[in-house]
């Protein structure tokens, strides 16, 4: 398959430091993910996954781990969102790796550089995504 | 005549005359037989309008939303949990608004359905509802069996049958923001036109939308014109609400709606690698 592009949702205070640690860190991972930065996981709109799967073939949110929200609780209330989108998707046939979320903190460059590899392998192990049916390419 | 809209209607007129409210939203009988009609009745005489009966099947709490005069509302088991939750969400002031609660004329009922009589009301007219089913989600679960390439094949198959008349949304009442996000154009969301990805974006989002919220009325399905098949996807999160937060909708007043709070200890099924690093 060609290259897959993957889109990740990444919170501003843990995730995205988390990515920033890999880069300094210079650890390996591939190059398919187009990162974009939200303020908190409880930013993420389920619009903001549906959307993105418009033009991509996988999308990863990760946020803070519970307890460590910089909004206290916005990835308390981000959870249960994703809960129920996730098992929407998984309902109307989406594979369940296309879409991941992780908690992944600002100390993890490591779980970071990981799970981009995991998303990314996943999502080429799997049948070409039909982007909802949709026409776009690229 | 039928003990119980004989007493819907006494109550009505009684409600109108004493000048108590201004407007009684019920049902009156339609063009075709067996399709009763909302109606909207202002003068106490014309309270004798009003049918209770297998026709009434249609959502009334959808009306008061946008109702500005002090309303009657008659009221079965759906309808009041939507009220339930407009009242939770502070569309409606309570005292605006007199609720006339009726057993549920439909007597096969709406399967899966186990809340015939109202859970909330001023006025309860006494008299027996027909027997509720039991849900036991049958259908959710036998279509979650099937295999993720021919859900997917009959989820589109169903989309690709709406026309976007939003007649599904407009029915429903738990969709009353003023701006949908369907309408937004900055950003637009999802096109307007038909296409298949804008028509399952669209569908997927509404069924989150009224996640937690939505009380199985069937209303949206029984608005749409191309019957595309929307209550699967509104009772797949009906029962994932129920099992991750013990939650069902409207039928208390003062209980916090999932989405709206959470537990520390919420389940987390959706994490990658079931969460392990
Ligand atoms: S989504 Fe449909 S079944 Fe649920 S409350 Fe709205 S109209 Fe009723
Ligand atoms: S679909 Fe969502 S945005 Fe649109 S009216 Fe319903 S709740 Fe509101
Ligand atoms: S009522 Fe039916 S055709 Fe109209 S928007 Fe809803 S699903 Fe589509």
């Amino acid at each position: 398959m060609k290259e897959p592009k993957i889109v990740a949702f990444l919170c501003n205070w843990c995730s995205y430091a988390g990515a920033d640690l890999a880069g300094v860190s210079r650890l390996q991972y591939p190059p398919n993910v187009r990162i974009v930065r939200v303020p908190c996981s409880g930013r993420v709109d389920p619009l903001f996954i549906l959307t993105a799967l418009k033009h991509a073939d996988g999308v990863l949110t990760a946020g803070c781990h519970p307890g460590d929200c910089h909004y206290t609780s916005g990835n308390l209330v981000a959870r249960r969102k994703f809960a129920l989108l996730k098992s929407l998707l998984d309902f109307v046939g989406v594979e369940k790796e296309r879409v991941q979320f992780d908690w992944i903190s600002a100390a993890e460059g490591n779980r970071f550089a990981a799970r981009i590899k995991d998303v990314t392998e996943d999502v080429k192990g799997l049948e070409p995504w039909e982007r909802w049916g949709g026409r776009q390419n690229g | 005549m039928d003990k119980i809209i004989l007493e819907i209607r006494d109550k009505a007129q009684e409600l109108l005359e004493t000048g108590q409210v201004e407007v009684v939203i019920g049902f009156t009988a339609g063009t075709l037989p067996g399709k009763s009609t909302p109606c909207f009745i202002t003068r106490g005489e014309d309270c004798e309008l009003l049918v209770w009966d297998e026709g009434c099947k249609n959502n009334l709490a959808n009306y008061l939303v946008k109702e500005k005069r002090k309303a009657a509302i008659i009221v079965k088991g759906c309808d009041s949990r939507s009220l339930v939750n407009l009242l939770t969400e502070n569309q409606l002031s309570r005292d605006r608004v007199v609720i006339l609660g009726a057993p549920c004329p439909l007597t096969e009922g709406c399967e899966g359905c186990q809340i015939k009589s109202p859970v909330i009301y001023d006025y309860l007219v006494s008299g027996k509802a027909g027997k509720t089913g039991e849900d036991d989600f049958h259908d959710v679960k036998t279509f979650a069996r099937l295999s993720p390439q021919e859900r997917k094949e009959y989820f589109y198959k169903e989309v690709s049958k709406c026309i976007r008349c939003y007649a599904c949304r407009n029915a429903c009442p738990a969709c009353y923001c003023r701006e949908c996000f369907v309408e937004n154009n900055l950003p637009q969301w999802v096109g307007k036109s038909t296409q298949l990805a804008d028509n399952l974006i669209f569908h997927l989002t509404r069924a989150l939308h009224v996640a937690g919220r939505c009380v199985d009325c069937g209303a949206c399905q029984r608005a749409c014109p191309m019957g595309v098949d929307l209550r699967i996807l509104n009772r797949k999160m009906l029962l994932e609400v129920k099992e991750l937060y013990q939650f069902e909708a409207g039928l208390k007043e003062e209980q916090e709606l999932p989405l709206n709070t959470y537990d520390p200890g919420d389940p987390e099924p959706f994490l990658a690698g079931g969460g392990e690093a």
